[in-house]
């Protein structure tokens, strides 16, 4: 389902490019939602068994039209798809996991301090917005038996 | 008496016992106006004079409205070098075309709020708005004719621009025309239809020239930008560019809004106070004016897609 996809590319796919800038990521939009949903992973062959680390050549360099593509691009042979209709978001991450060989990044203490910090800031914020409105309803229920007390007073002095 | 006791405490300790709020509002007893409970002879209660307000307090409540935008300290703000904030924005922006997701940049100044503002164009070393279609009017094998199609104009031609324009295709947004032509552009009659779209060239807005091709140059890249409440935003390129072409970008930019600010006159004091660097669909992120940071992550993989 396209909200499924959505989610996938809006909670986990900046994730994976934060974590792995240099790997080109797009999405192709079509406009109907009754095609097939398909995530394709492109991999490449390592020309320097010694040495896998080194990132190869990509097919340009900058993607602002300046440059020409480069010549020792090697395109890629072997695929991998991934059918996302029909599943969850979590399950395409973890087949995607599977496909790739990912290593999972985990949190630093300070990352989790942060995280923890950030939740419970909203829960108290949640807690304030509650009491406020509380105050604020009792403030307005006045205002208006005040309002409509005038309006009764004048009613009965006319 | 163990049973007093407990029942006095569970009596404090009972949901229902009385808490004392301060009372900030009118003690109600609702269906009778104000009025009637002024003591007769405006002898106030003992009570009600211990309480009242000696000093003038009621008339001094005019508060000062501030002259200058609020500052807050920089050093309270996490920020980050150019690389380590592309990294974020690009991942933000994951899967958007490289041409239509653009960075753009915002300064803000330190300046009071009815001073002079800032204003101007500028050249970006690498353009970010590069589809601006131009028509130039003039001979079509003339050297000014090479000379414009060599500085990117769409359609060069002087007849055939009549034609098409008579003919009601309009495939540009920006017309100039070379002085030689002027008379025939006159002639031809295309007032009618290229003046309500404000595309007739004359001499007046500076769209009738005798070097066409530095004319189109200049139309083709140049970007405004303006000081909006104290800041000044602009779009400084677009998510395929490297960080090197940003870096150039950004140092342009604020070399050009610096001499801005210097040419203002000498009294006003305006000066950048914070540099942020955000884009169409990503969040802000201030800059610390390094290119990268001592764990940025290298140039070259924030240069692919």
């Amino acid at each position: 389902h396209a909200d499924v996809i959505r989610k996938f590319w809006q909670h986990y796919l900046p994730r994976l490019k934060y974590h792995n800038p240099a790997i080109p990521m797009t999405v192709d939009r079509t406009q109907t939602q009754s095609g097939p949903a398909t995530l394709t992973i492109f991999f490449t062959q390592p020309t320097n068994p010694s040495d896998p680390t080194t990132p190869l050549p990509a097919p340009t360099s900058s993607t602002s039209g300046d440059t020409a593509p480069s010549a020792s691009y090697v395109p890629t042979e072997r695929t991998v798809s991934i059918n996302m209709k029909h599943r969850t978001d979590a399950e395409i991450l973890t087949q995607f996991m599977e496909a790739t060989k990912a290593t999972v990044v985990e949190a630093t203490p300070e990352e989790l301090e942060e995280m923890r910090e950030l939740e419970e800031q909203g829960a108290r914020s949640q807690r304030d917005s509650a009491r406020s409105m509380e105050v604020n309803k009792q403030r307005k229920r006045e205002a208006d038996m005040l309002a409509q007390a005038r309006g009764d007073i004048a009613a009965q002095a006319a | 008496m163990a049973s007093a006791k407990t029942c006095i405490s569970y009596l404090r300790n009972s949901p229902i016992s009385l808490s004392f709020r301060p009372q900030s509002r009118l003690p109600l007893p609702i269906f009778l106006p104000n009025q009637q409970y002024r003591c007769a002879g405006g002898q106030t209660s003992a009570n009600a004079a211990k309480y009242k307000r000696k000093d003038q307090g009621t008339q001094q409540k005019k508060k000062k409205a501030r002259t200058t935008f609020i500052q807050y300290d920089l050093r309270d703000a996490e920020q980050f070098s150019l690389c380590d904030a592309m990294r974020y924005i690009r991942a933000f922006e994951v899967g958007r075309a490289p041409t239509s997701s653009k960075y753009e940049l915002h300064l803000k100044l330190r300046t009071l709020k009815n001073g002079a503002v800032v204003r101007n164009r500028l050249r970006l070393p690498h353009p970010v708005k590069t589809d601006l279609r131009i028509c130039v009017i003039c001979p079509s094998d003339s050297k000014s004719a090479a000379a414009a199609r060599a500085a990117g104009a769409t359609i060069v031609g002087e007849d055939t621009v009549f034609d098409a324009v008579k003919d009601g295709r309009i495939e540009f947004d920006r017309c100039i025309c070379h002085i030689d032509s002027l008379q025939k552009l006159q002639k031809a009659g295309l007032g009618r239809v290229l003046g309500p779209r404000g595309l007739m060239p004359s001499a007046k807005l500076g769209t009738v020239v005798k070097d066409v091709g530095a004319t189109v140059k200049d139309m083709v890249g140049g970007s405004e930008y303006r000081e909006r409440l104290g800041v000044v935003r602009m779009a400084i390129g677009q998510l395929g560019f490297t960080p090197e072409e940003m870096q150039r970008n950004i140092r342009a930019f604020v070399d050009g809004v610096k001499k801005d600010i210097a040419q203002l006159s000498d009294r006003i004091a305006k000066g950048i106070h914070e540099v942020v660097l955000s884009s169409t669909n990503g969040p802000g992120f201030s800059l610390n004016g390094e290119f990268r940071g001592p764990e940025s992550v290298s140039t070259k993989e924030l240069s692919t897609l």
